[in-house]
């Protein structure tokens, strides 16, 4: 399956990423590669098989609806690369 | 050329937990600061699971019955991508392919059935503030429990768009699925519109997020007719999303819409799939309260304005006790207590109301005649303050009237006695009817207000036709 440029492009505005013209070139070939090796799966007879989501076998694992112990504010928004006021601050998106 | 308009709605219902969807963090974020109601798992910090909130799958199993519709015996969880700083996962977790609410449909009150082609639980995403230079996230709403219920598009006016919005408002707060604060976001609704001359669709338009009953009529009104305009000039409707100006009323183009393979979906490994047998449904639906269907159909019977039904379902508790009290009395019983309800309900009245029995009482004094309009209205309001035997109302505030007819006859006597109920009297008698209104008025105030007025009257004219 050829995967165009234009592809690439699509996926990284989709991903939000941003990618020089020589890794988009690059990109196309390796996710070529890729598909084409995943692709190879089809060639399995998977009549009758159900597909598989989950590979645990666990169903309905579920918690009480009751507030539990997590991390505070302070400390989540330690973590975040930059914080204005009591908000994790990115770059303007609109 | 006539236009049919086509309208579908989906609509995002926020569900009444303590907490989130997948993680233990309180979920009431009304008037809280940024980030005050978060957790790793919101944050989505890495290597964090997310834990299915029981009391969700309760709401929406309960959501189910108030929609018509069967429950899955089988959903899952689904990831839909998108990059976008709201929800930091970089996905939403959603229902995509197996949704836990299957077929259903909402009848509105003018008898259209809107049907629903399925619902999912989903999370919300967080809130984005835009500035100069950089945005700000706040993640207080992001993972809180929603089923977004979506249509069919069985709608053919902006009328019947808000009926529909009313509706489903009042069979979600009835069902107690959401507490349905319409000002804090806990139903949005997005209208698609298309208009048409043919039988075929036309290509419609999507209008998001309106968080009112007024601005969903209104954002349909303003697309069928901007598309009706477009197509008469000639021209052709863009597929697109477009937004609502509550202030300028009117809806403007934002983005074209992303096809539904751009979301990248994919089976969520991280949560199990919710598998839901008979008995478990009906356990999750036990002691499933009336819907207002119900309560229009025997209020029907009390002939009484639409205005008073409406009213009256406005408030959940109130349309109950009604009901009980056409249970346990009668229609003309019942009518009295519903205008009486109908002058005084606000919609999140939480005083307890009156015993059914001292409901009934009240209604049986007034039709008696033993207590005069204004008093019902008087003593009712007490009442509903303060839950007692009117009887003993009545008596402590000297409002019974009197039409014990030996005493009135008495007074009707003084009365005509005076020099004033003479002359009144003798104007009758020489043919001016409009006198005896003055003579009940008379016997009224000798009474203090007591007084019978209807057979104060009858009492008045046989004497006079005595002399």
């Amino acid at each position: 399956m050829k995967i165009t440029e234009k592809e690439i492009r699509h996926l990284a505005e989709l991903t939000g990423l941003s990618l020089t013209v020589d890794e988009q070139r690059g990109m196309a070939v390796d996710l070529e590669k890729i598909v084409e090796y995943i692709g190879e799966l089809g060639e399995l007879d998977t009549a009758g098989v159900d597909p598989t989501y989950q590979v645990t076998g666990l169903e309905n694992v579920w918690r009480e609806d009751t507030v539990g112990q997590h991390l505070s504010r302070e400390e989540l928004l330690e973590l975040a690369p930059a914080v204005r006021g009591n908000s994790v601050e990115v770059h303007q998106v609109l | 050329m006539t236009y049919q308009p086509t309208i579908g709605i989906e609509c995002h219902v926020q569900l009444a937990t303590r907490t989130k969807l997948f993680s233990a963090t309180d979920n009431d974020a009304r008037d809280a600061e940024p980030n005050a109601k978060v957790s790793e798992i919101d944050f989505a910090l890495p290597g964090m699971l997310p834990y299915l909130n029981h009391e969700a799958v309760r709401l929406a199993v309960r959501a189910a019955q108030a929609l018509n519709a069967e429950v899955a015996r089988v959903s899952r969880f689904d990831r839909k991508h998108y990059f976008y700083p709201d929800l930091p996962k970089g996905y939403q977790i959603s229902q995509m392919y197996q949704p836990i609410i299957l077929a259903g449909h909402v009848d509105l009150p003018n008898g259209t059935t809107v049907r629903v082609e399925h619902a999912h639980l989903e999370e919300d995403a967080g809130k984005l503030t835009h500035h100069d230079g950089y945005s700000l996230v706040d993640l207080n709403r992001a993972g809180t429990p929603l089923i977004e219920i979506v249509s069919e598009p069985d709608i053919h006016s902006a009328a019947d768009a808000r009926a529909y919005a009313e509706e489903l408002h009042k069979i979600m707060t009835y069902a107690g699925v959401t507490n349905g604060d319409l000002y804090h976001g806990n139903m949005r609704f997005d209208v698609n519109v298309s208009v048409s001359d043919t039988d075929a669709l036309g290509t419609r338009t999507e209008v998001k997020n309106l968080n009112s009953f007024r601005s969903v009529e209104a954002a349909v009104e303003y697309e069928i007719g901007r598309q009706i305009e477009v197509l008469e000039s000639g021209e052709k409707i863009t597929q697109e999303t477009r937004g609502w100006l509550d202030d300028e009323n009117k809806t403007v183009s934002q983005r074209s819409k992303e096809n539904a393979q751009d979301y990248r979906y994919m089976p969520d490994p991280d949560i199990p799939p919710i598998v839901l047998d008979e008995a478990d449904v009906k356990e999750m639906q036990a002691d499933f309260p009336r819907m207002p269907k119900e309560y229009r159909a025997r209020f029907s019977e009390l002939h009484v304005d639409d205005s008073v039904i409406n009213a009256l379902l406005a408030n959940q508790k109130i349309a109950e006790k009604l009901y009980k009290v056409i249970e346990e009395s009668s229609t003309d019983i019942a009518k009295r207590i519903a205008n009486w309800f109908a002058t005084v309900i606000t919609e999140n009245d939480e005083t307890d109301l009156p015993s059914t029995a001292n409901l009934i009482a009240l209604s049986q004094l007034t039709g008696q005649e033993k207590l005069s309009s204004t008093a019902a209205k008087e003593i009712f309001i007490d009442i509903m303050k303060n839950d007692e035997d009117p009887m003993i109302i009545a008596q402590r505030k000297n409002l019974l009237q009197v039409s014990d007819s030996a005493r009135i006859q008495k007074i009707v006597e003084e009365v005509l006695a005076s020099p004033a109920g003479a002359k009144a009297a003798a104007d009758i008698t020489s043919g001016n009817d409009k006198a005896i209104g003055f003579l009940v008025g008379l016997v009224m105030k000798e009474s203090r207000g007591k007084a019978n007025p209807a057979i104060a009257r009858k009492t008045i004219i046989e004497k006079i036709n005595q002399k």
